[in-house]
């Protein structure tokens, strides 16, 4: 049976063993990180402790160095993402650690994708995602961001503060067939369908299928605002840009 | 490199959605405990400011969240049925103005407009100040994304509120006429709207002397450069970046004046002035008083602060650096307006005997002087984190570290003279008599009537006031504006001359009354402007006329000199500077000193604080100084009542003041 001190990494060791509780947690992950080559121990601590740079700078190297893709996803990124979500679920950690740890997947799998499109692999779609005018909250958005870059969408994160035009210019560069609105405040919600109002006025409302969230957004003012559809958390963002691709055929 | 298929891709995919959901699911139930934007240290990630925050004490630290986790933090976010029903209005609105524009039809505006000095634009239902001041390209200030956070787009609704949605929580601490830009929506579009931020640029004082910018006579500021270290009082305590600033404040109850000094030349290189935006809490001391107490305490500070801020920001920028050269900054302020900056409790100054607690204190023998040092960071001010700020000392009572800084500013002439006075004309009137060796000093709580308050056409000294006035014999006004700009109101030197035109003229009593018909109650001043003057408007200038009457009086006469004595009579404030002598003591708002030896001299509490930034010796000097001037409360005076009723006519004041055989 593996044991911690096969693991090459002091930062993982230090991770299992300070932050996992339950046995058979300990067990698999001792078990999984036993066998992973220290390369890639070395890109999950680095994703463990949120360094984007790191990740992307450990990703690129190994690929030159002709490690295969899949074993880099496994053995590295997932495997890493496997402690955050631990130490997360234990409190340890909080969202504004989890979205940092996010980010650094986010470089490592960037030097993944093009490998998964000469395979002929592609993401499922591209999604604009932004906060609108005004708001500058962006932890739901950030949260969205993760659930549907995990599930094989391609995401153009426009940040917060987001004005029409740079919807619509994101829009013309990407082509991107949904687009995602949030809105932390009340004050700031109507401005969801301001930016609407400017996709039709550039023409290019029916090109793209428009879903909104945020904590004052409900399913009625959606479809006020003439959105597409309505996503109630981070949850269920995914199934719901799933389903507006269908829609859009 | 071997190719993915896509099952094996799907597979990692699935692995990491079932990762994520779990973090998602987690997330979702912290939130009813713990604020998402609160990372593992307690510290705020927020790109937003936050009631919870808590600042950090060090420069570029991120702040620390200060929410204690006891409630559902997601109730927060709970907007309640009236805000929404509010986004819901704004929402059709955009709507159907989108639908009109394209269309092609005008907008489906009411007859009602919304104006701002002087432009005007149709009003649409849905739309919030701020919006309107978007259209009308009129800067408000902001640091919150208009989520009424910050308190900063405070602007003055001056026709029409009936128009706008209630109060909103966020805007629990103005009163009418104030209102936040950013949470007033428009609900009604048959009304029309004007409104103004509380920040226009009043004309520049500090520059109309000559020697602002010149060097000064004495240069040993505390603030010095050895080499590549910055000292502070012979510690060092920076290193050098090119500049060593400091800001010289006047903080005026209605007008604030900023002076940015370079401390190595003791020139100005830059100066900022603008209106007080504390002018939500009242216009003079004691609304301001009785308004910084309770769940309103601070906001006030916060006012002036993020005021002086933005000048700082952007003086810096104009200089090519930024706050952090700024080492000291030297406030002359009254006796509330300073304690307020530096977070004190005023509530003392607004009751008898009308002292500050530093005052108290010092009298007590528990302080050496009323000067006040502080942290930059702990008033909130936007200085090199090492810089501190320096409030000049009290006379007594309500007459502040202004009337002091005058004193320094005047100092040769006033210094010379057997006999002399300062008028430093304000919301706040300080007169300081000095007569043989004594030196009195008294506080005349005008209020804001000749800056523009309190009277239906008046404003302060922006461009479009009316500055100059003449009354053809016909009764037609002759006026001048500043700036030459299509006139939009009175500003004190204006309403000066229109008193004592109107007194002149005899279309006035000197009660204020219309001579022509004794009920009428108000005329034309510019019948195509609309501006008007009210019988009304005349009993609150003559109230202001009659504090700033019985302070000169009563000062002069207790010391036993009548206006003839005065050698000289040095006129300071605001708008000194523009006013006609003549005039103003024709309706007896100045003593009846000869034309010719009255000196104007204008925003003299700003040079006295750049004065007293530039030189340590001059500061300890003045701090011992203070101490000697006498004070005496105008209403404890017997006659006090008496000469006050008399002070509200517009008639020139008596020549003699001391009765005979009582003289000095």
């Amino acid at each position: 049976m593996a044991e911690l001190a096969d693991i090459a990494n002091a930062v993982i060791r230090d991770e299992i063993e300070e932050f996992l509780e339950r046995p058979d947690e300990i067990e698999r992950n001792v078990a999984l990180f036993a066998r992973v080559r220290p390369e890639m121990q070395d890109i999950a601590a680095a994703l463990i402790e949120g360094d984007n740079h790191t990740v992307d700078a450990l990703t690129a190297k190994a690929l030159e160095e002709g490690t295969e893709a899949l074993e880099i996803m496994d053995d590295g990124l997932i495997a890493g993402m496997g402690i955050v979500g631990i130490k997360f679920r234990e409190n340890f950690i909080f969202v504004p650690e989890v979205l940092a740890c996010a980010r650094a997947m986010k470089a490592g799998m960037a030097h993944i994708e093009p490998i998964l499109s000469a395979s002929g692999v592609e993401p499922i779609g591209t999604v604009i995602m932004g906060t609108v005018k005004g708001d500058l909250h962006d932890i739901g958005k950030n949260l969205c961001i993760m659930m549907l870059s995990g599930a094989g969408f391609d995401v153009v994160d426009l940040g917060v503060d987001t004005s029409e035009d740079e919807f619509i210019a994101a829009l013309e560069e990407h082509g991107a067939p949904i687009m995602g609105m949030s809105a932390l405040l009340t004050t700031t919600m109507p401005n969801m369908g301001k930016t609407i109002e400017a996709l039709i006025d550039a023409d290019i409302r029916d090109d793209v299928m428009v879903m909104v969230g945020g904590a004052p957004v409900t399913q009625e003012f959606a479809d006020d605002m003439g959105a597409d559809g309505y996503g109630k958390d981070a949850l269920s963002c995914v199934a719901l840009a799933k389903k507006l691709m269908e829609e859009r055929g | 490199m071997p190719k993915i298929s896509q099952e094996d891709y799907q597979q990692r995919l699935d692995r990491l959605t079932e990762i994520f959901a779990d973090i998602v699911s987690h997330a979702d139930e912290q939130a009813a405990h713990r604020c998402p934007y609160r990372d593992a240290r307690d510290r705020c990630t927020a790109a937003f400011s936050c009631g919870n925050q808590i600042p950090a004490v060090e420069r570029g630290e991120p702040a620390t969240c200060g929410h204690d986790g006891t409630f559902d933090y997601s109730l927060a976010w709970e907007t309640d049925p009236a805000t929404r029903e509010r986004a819901k209005t704004k929402l059709s609105a955009i709507k159907r103005a989108a639908a009109a524009r394209r269309e092609g039809e005008t907008l489906p505006t009411g007859p009602g407009t919304v104006s701002h000095d002087g432009k005007t634009q149709p009003l649409a239902i849905g739309m919030t100040l701020f919006d309107c001041a978007d259209e009308l390209a009129v800067e408000v200030p902001t640091s919150c994304q208009r989520n009424g956070r910050c308190h900063e787009c405070v602007v003055e609704v001056s026709a029409g509120e009936a128009a706008l949605c209630a109060r909103t929580e966020a805007e629990g601490f103005l009163r009418a006429p104030y209102r936040l830009a950013c949470q007033a929506i428009v609900e009604r579009d048959d009304i029309d709207v004007a409104f103004a931020p509380l920040r226009r640029r009043p004309r520049i004082l500090v520059r109309a002397h000559a020697d602002a910018a010149a060097a000064p006579k004495v240069l040993d500021p505390l603030v010095t450069r050895r080499g590549d270290d910055v000292l502070y009082n012979g510690e060092v305590i920076d290193r050098y970046r090119g500049h060593v600033l400091g800001l010289a404040v006047d903080l005026g109850t209605t007008t604030v004046v900023l002076d940015f000094v370079d401390l190595e030349t003791g020139k100005s290189v830059h100066s900022a002035a603008f209106e007080n935006p504390q002018a939500f809490g009242g216009s003079d001391v004691m609304h301001r008083i009785s308004y910084d107490r309770d769940d309103k305490a601070g906001e006030l500070q916060k006012a002036a602060a993020s005021a002086i801020n933005r000048a700082i920001v952007d003086g810096c920028a104009r200089l090519g650096t930024n706050r952090q050269a700024i080492y000291e900054i030297v406030v002359a302020a009254n006796s509330t307006m300073r304690d307020i900056l530096f977070k004190l409790d005023v509530q003392g100054i607004g009751q008898k005997p009308y002292k500050s607690s530093i005052e108290h204190a010092f009298l007590a023998g528990e302080r050496a002087n009323t000067a006040l040092s502080a942290r930059a960071l702990r008033l909130g001010l936007r200085a090199n984190r090492a810089a501190r700020v320096y409030g000049l000392p009290l006379i007594a009572s309500h007459v502040g570290g202004d009337a002091a800084a005058a004193l320094v500013a005047l100092e040769e002439g006033f210094a010379d003279a057997e006999t002399a006075m300062l008028v430093d004309m304000g919301t706040n009137t300080e007169v300081v008599v000095k007569h043989r060796g004594r030196m009195l000093a008294a506080s005349c709580p005008a209020g804001p009537a000749f800056e523009g308050g309190l009277v239906r056409y008046g404003m302060p000294a922006c461009d479009g006031a009316i500055e100059a006035v003449r009354l053809s014999e016909d009764g037609e006004a002759a006026y001048e504006t500043i700036g030459g700009k299509e006139p939009l109101g009175l500003c004190g030197s204006g309403l000066i001359d229109l008193l004592a035109e109107l007194r002149r003229s005899d279309v006035l009593t000197a009660k204020g009354v219309f001579t022509a018909d004794r009920k009428q109650r108000e005329m034309t001043v510019v019948p195509e402007q609309g501006i008007t003057f009210s019988k009304e408007d005349a009993s609150n200038l003559g109230q202001a006329k009659a504090a700033n009457y019985c302070g000169q009086y009563i000062v002069m006469r207790a010391l036993g000199v009548d206006p003839a004595d005065v050698e000289c009579l040095y006129l300071a404030g605001g708008f000194a500077n523009y006013v006609h002598v003549r005039n103003a003591q024709s309706i007896g708002l100045l003593a009846p000193v000869p034309e010719e030896r009255v000196v104007k001299a204008g925003n003299a509490a700003a040079r006295g604080a750049r004065a007293i930034l530039l030189s340590a010796t001059r500061r300890h000097a003045l701090e011992r100084e203070v101490q000697a001037i006498e004070h005496i409360e105008l209403e404890t005076t017997p006659d006090f009542f008496d000469l006050f009723v008399d002070g509200c006519q517009f008639k020139p004041m008596p020549t003699h003041l001391v009765p005979e055989g009582t003289a000095a």
